[in-house]
């Protein structure tokens, strides 16, 4: 049916859609204006509490993770425990097992001859019994022999796996770099319980290369028979310079050929080690602490000199003559080594027909305690890590306390630990067998060792030269310790060693 | 080469090849470590030319060791050939088995080990020893011989010709022996005196010998070092301080191997020359 539409038709259907689109567009007015501001308010309220919990959980988390740290740390304290326990339990199933000890075989060096050779190869004997799968073979090699060999080994040939030196050449064999460095070692050992001066020896460039094995000092000995001679208590021996003079001169009998105080004269190491007491009595140094320079021509060393010089020419109590007048019955008194308290009483090998005793070396007014010491120190060549650990073994047994007290009783060495030295049992075994020993083992702990230097022989022997023209009269005092001091600054100058 | 050269060469050759090994190759290795800074103990050897001999030259020690070395070499042989050719004349005199003793107690101290004598005489000079208590017994106050720079070194000296003496009057006397009768007699005949037949007749007949003995002595002399060791030391104010003892000392205590072995060639130079010299002075060639 084709009927054409009528124009009301299309005012309504005009209409219609003017409704639908105005409706539309309230409807779409009224959102906008109330609902959408609305919906984004919430939304960013949102956020905000969202971001605030953000913050809160990341604060949570800094806590649970710094209380995961603390657990951390905590868990590895208990870690290092349980590890040290562990280690603990494994040091005592070491100590519980029967001792695998490094097997090795191990030559020793050194140069104790007489009873001290019958000493030592004793305590050896004692040692390999109780260290099976160790066998230590002492060798005796003469004291003018040992260095040479000793360097001689160093230099390339057949090291023996330990040995001893006389304290003066240990100097020469630190720098030969073929001896173990033991500074870790010690750790094992109350090595603290050596003297301090003692164990300076074995130290260069600060490690520690040997540790002391026996020492001896000097002290005052005379003879008691003169003293009685002179009208003097025998008893009281000086304990001053002055009271020394006093008895000295008492004692001189030029008739008799008898002198108050016997010094050593001669040119050697002899004069130079005795005077070095005289020096560090009165307070003075032999070389600066660098060891660099000579420090002997100070005030102290003029009084010193001067006291030698006045002993021999102003109060004419000590003779210019060869060593050896006490030992003979013709000196009052001299200063000697501890071990000529083995050699002087009966049965010795120098065993004399006076009576006699032995005193602290007497000082100078405001002077202090000091004297001078020798004896030797014990090493590890360089060799394998088997024999190096074997030989550490023999090391630690030989200079432990307990060998050492026997050491000690069998040889009348000086003790070199203090614990030895106040030792009960030590210290009744002087008492009964010879008393005549305690000045030197109380006064063990003043002495000095001589500088630690490659050239000490060639400063030595030069002093004694400079210093002998004083004591003969040739040269003052003063000029004489400025010679020696030229002469040792000059050797100290060249070569290092 | 005949027969009677190879022999010879044959039994000469093992003491050749000993003097060679242990005399001849260290007198060259000497001369070569005198040129070096050598320590004697540690493996580095560095080359100095001739610092070690200039060192020396300057050193006032050196020269002063020469001296003392020189007289005590001197004095020792000296008196010792002239005394050794006296006694020897003197036991020649004698017969039977007096002249023997006399030879056995004139040699003990050249059989002596030098060492061990020089300890007794240190103790014998001692102040304490015997020499001094016979003085001091008599009235004298008699010096510490060993430790008094005048007396020490003339001590030395009486002790190293005691033990040189034996040697010279047995090696005198066999020359002596061996001078024939014929000469004496006939000096006898012409009129001499037994002092004119010694020094006409004994003297230049032993020329040669009196030579040998000197120079031996004094090559022995100048390498004293044990006699100067025991009993001085080198001192006092280095009146005995010989030249061995320098060396020695220089050596095995300070350790300058090179300086010492420098010390060891001059002294070689010094005895060659000397003993040159008195080859020279006595015309040795033109005698024998």
């Amino acid at each position: 049916m084709s009927r054409a539409v009528t124009t009301l038709e299309k005012v309504l259907v005009v209409l219609v859609l003017i409704a639908i689109l105005a409706s539309a567009i309230s409807a779409a007015y009224i959102i906008g204006l109330a609902g959408i501001p609305a919906k984004v308010a919430e939304l960013s309220d949102t956020t905000t509490k969202l971001v605030d919990k953000i913050g809160d959980l990341v604060a949570a988390e800094k806590e649970l993770a710094g209380i995961v740290a603390g657990l951390g740390k905590e868990i590895g304290a208990y870690k290092e425990r349980i590890e040290a326990i562990e280690e603990r339990i494994a040091a005592v199933e070491e100590a519980i097992k029967p001792p695998t000890l490094p097997r090795a075989e191990l030559t020793f060096w050194h140069y104790w001859d007489g009873t001290n050779k019958m000493a030592i190869e004793a305590l050896v004997a004692e040692f390999n019994e109780k260290h099976p799968g160790i066998i230590v073979k002492p060798v005796y090699i003469g004291w003018g022999e040992l260095l040479p060999k000793l360097m001689a080994a160093a230099a390339g040939g057949e090291v023996p796996e330990v040995a001893i030196a006389d304290i003066v050449w240990m100097p020469k064999l630190v720098r030969t770099g073929m001896l173990v460095d033991l500074s870790e070692l010690v750790k094992e050992i109350d090595y603290e319980d050596f003297y301090p001066e003692l164990r300076k020896i074995g130290v260069y460039e600060g490690k520690i290369y040997s540790l002391p094995v026996s020492t001896n000092n000097l002290q005052l000995f005379y003879n008691k028979d003169i003293f009685r001679a002179a009208g003097l208590d025998p008893e009281k021996p000086p304990t001053t310079w002055d009271e020394l003079v006093e008895i000295a001169k008492k004692c001189t009998d030029p008739e008799k050929g008898i002198w108050g105080m016997e010094l050593y004269t001669g040119v050697g190491e002899g004069l130079t080690w005795q005077f070095q007491v005289y020096l560090w009595q009165a307070g003075g140094e032999f070389l600066t602490p660098d060891l660099k320079k000579a420090a002997f021509n100070s005030p102290a060393g003029k009084r010193a000199l001067q006291f030698w010089v006045d002993l021999i020419h102003k109060h004419k109590v000590s003779p210019l003559a060869p060593w050896g007048l006490f030992a003979a019955g013709k000196a009052a008194m001299v200063m000697d080594g501890s071990w000529m308290v083995g050699a002087y009483r009966p049965g010795g090998w120098a065993e004399v027909p006076f009576d006699w005793g032995t005193a602290p070396m007497p000082i100078p007014s405001g002077g202090e305690y000091a004297t001078n010491m020798g004896g030797e120190q014990i090493f590890i060549f360089k060799t394998t890590p088997e024999k190096e650990a074997a030989a550490w073994i023999f090391v630690k047994w030989l200079t432990s306390k307990e060998t050492q007290i026997k050491w000690d009783m069998l040889t009348g060495f000086m003790p070199v630990r203090e614990s030895v030295a106040k030792d009960d049992v030590y210290l009744a075994w002087v008492n009964t067998t010879e008393p005549r020993l305690k000045p030197f083992i109380e006064y063990q702990r003043y002495a000095h060792a001589r500088p630690m230097v490659p050239q000490y022989p060639e400063i030595s022997d030069a002093f004694s030269e400079e210093i002998q023209k004083a004591l003969y009269g040739k040269v003052s005092v003063e000029e004489a310790l400025a010679n020696a001091e030229a002469r040792v600054n000059e050797i100290l100058k060249g070569e290092s060693g | 080469m005949n027969d009677e050269t190879k022999a010879a060469v044959v039994c000469i050759a093992p003491s050749a090849i000993i003097i060679g090994i242990f005399t001849i190759f260290p007198i060259f290795c000497s001369f070569y470590l005198s040129l070096t800074d050598w320590d004697g103990l540690s493996p580095t050897i560095n080359f100095v030319g001739f610092s070690n001999y200039s060192e020396l030259i300057n050193s006032e020690a050196f020269w002063n060791s020469i001296k003392v070395t020189l007289c005590y070499a001197m004095g020792v042989s000296i008196i010792s050939v002239i005394l050794g050719l006296i006694l020897a004349s003197l036991i020649n005199r004698t017969t039977g088995p007096l002249a023997s003793l006399y030879r056995v107690i004139y040699f003990i101290p050249v059989v002596t080990s030098f060492v061990a004598a020089a300890v007794v005489w240190r103790s014998l000079f001692s102040p304490a020893g015997f020499l001094s208590d016979s003085f001091r017994s008599i009235g004298f106050s008699p010096p510490n011989w060993l430790a008094d720079p005048i007396w020490a070194l003339p001590a030395l000296i009486l002790v190293g010709v005691w033990n040189r003496l034996g040697f010279n009057t047995v090696i005198s006397l066999a020359a002596l022996q061996s001078i024939p009768r014929a000469y004496y007699e006939r000096a006898k005949i012409d009129g001499a005196g037994p002092l004119s037949r010694f020094f006409f007749v004994t003297v230049p007949l032993m020329k040669p010998i009196i030579l040998l003995l000197f120079v031996m002595s004094i090559v022995d002399a100048f390498l004293i070092f044990d006699l100067a060791y025991v009993m001085t030391g080198g001192g006092p104010l280095g009146a005995t301080n010989v030249v061995g003892l320098l060396l020695y000392k220089s050596a095995f205590r300070y350790y300058k191997m090179g300086f010492a072995s420098a010390i060891g060639v001059m002294v070689f130079a010094i005895l060659l020359l000397l003993t040159l010299l008195q080859m020279r002075l006595f015309k040795f060639g033109k005698e024998v």
